[in-house]
């Protein structure tokens, strides 16, 4: 019977609950004292020699990396880079669109800065929200800058004499991924050191 | 969408002949300018060969120009493109700045753009690099070897302890607790309530 009692005390207990809960103050903690767990605090982690341990795991990744790279075993890279306001993700040899007005012309070799994600068959760089500058080099051309297929825009309203009909063309680049390439060895503390000052 | 789109073909984006790999080639091959030399629906075609013409064609080595006036007629731009495809474009009435900017178009692009709805923004030989996702990638082996249908998978997680379940558990401790008390009978006991 003591378990019968617990079970509808507690259910008495949620119903106080949900009826206290209801209003604007849901985001403060308004149960009371007695009903929060009151646990232990884990003080018998070791923080630091976990944080050894996660930076030798780290640092071996990196140093695997670093080697596959070196003897240029990585095979085709590929790269998710931000341009125009989109992201895409390519690899040496792709085409990409950027719609709308873009000032590059015909012929112009272009490196791509904002790489968001650089990967390879065994390993993948995930940047924060992009990977530092200067550590990965992806370098297009613009092979074409040209107009879109005319687009109709017709409106029209039903027994309101109003009827337009627009005709319209925005201009498309077409650009070519050269390469993508790892400039320089990964390094694992490389995260840690002060962002660098170039804002795009 | 209009009736005219309906027959209008779509395509994906591509370059010709590996253009941009290595060298960028320029696609026009020729241009033709032809005009008129006394219509003033030419005038602006007219500025345009006296001012801007010469310098065009310094800038382009590569690509052939042809001026040929003709009488009352209008003025038009034929652009020839490497690929074959030619492009005819009517320039009556249009100012010099105006034709500057179609001879631009026709100059950057691959060839007549108008007949073609693109259904991407990308292309690629190489679709995937560390191999397409599926659900099995990153699982536990555990997971892998998982025989269906299993009973342990397709329970819910929170099923609670139901009243009769605890009744049942309550009463065997008490039997444990009497057999311990009890001794022998009291084992007795529990087989028998089992």
């Amino acid at each position: 019977m003591s378990f019968l009692a617990q079970s509808v005390r507690q259910v008495l207990r949620h119903t106080t609950q949900h009826v206290s809960l209801n209003g604007a103050m849901r985001a403060l903690s308004i149960s009371p004292a007695l009903l929060q767990q009151n646990k232990p605090a884990p003080s018998t982690i070791d923080v630091s020699a976990i944080a050894k341990e996660h930076s030798k795991a780290i640092q071996s990744v990196c140093e695997k990396i670093n080697q596959q790279v070196a003897k240029s075993e990585q095979g085709r890279l590929f790269a998710v880079v931000h341009l125009c306001g989109k992201q895409f993700k390519i690899t040496p040899g792709d085409i990409i669109l950027v719609e709308g007005y873009w000032p590059p012309t015909i012929g112009d070799e272009i490196s791509l800065d904002k790489v968001l994600l650089a990967g390879a068959r065994d390993f993948t760089l995930i940047g924060r929200p992009i990977l530092e500058p200067g550590l990965v080099t992806v370098k297009a051309t613009i092979i074409e800058k040209t107009l879109t297929h005319t687009k109709t825009h017709f409106k029209k309203k039903r027994r309101k004499q109003y009827m337009r009909i627009n005709f319209q063309r925005s201009p498309n680049t077409m650009i070519r991924i050269n390469s993508i390439e790892l400039t320089r060895p990964v390094e694992h503390n490389a995260a840690d050191a002060p962002p660098s000052l170039r804002l795009f | 969408m209009s009736n005219s789109h309906l027959f209008l073909k779509s395509g994906f984006p591509r370059a010709p002949l590996q253009n941009g790999l290595g060298r960028y080639v320029c696609q026009l091959q020729r241009i033709t300018l032809k005009f008129c030399k006394n219509n003033g629906s030419s005038r602006g075609m007219r500025d345009f060969i006296e001012n801007h013409l010469v310098d065009f064609a310094k800038e382009n080595p590569g690509i052939v120009v042809y001026v040929k006036p003709r009488r009352h007629r209008t003025p038009v731009l034929v652009a020839e493109y490497l690929n074959g495809q030619r492009e005819w474009l009517n320039c009556r009435n249009n100012s010099q700045s105006e034709i500057s900017k179609w001879i631009d178009l026709l100059k950057t692009q691959n060839g007549s753009s108008s007949s073609l709805r693109l259904r991407k923004m990308w292309h690629t030989d190489v679709p995937s690099i560390q191999g397409p996702w599926t659900p099995f990638l990153l699982r536990s082996p555990e997971a892998q070897n998982q025989t269906y249908p299993s009973r342990e998978i397709s329970t819910p997680l929170d099923v609670p302890q139901s009243a009769t379940e605890k009744l049942i558990e309550l009463f065997k401790q008490q039997k444990l607790e009497a057999a311990g008390e009890g001794g022998v009978d009291g084992v007795l006991e529990q087989k028998r309530a089992e």
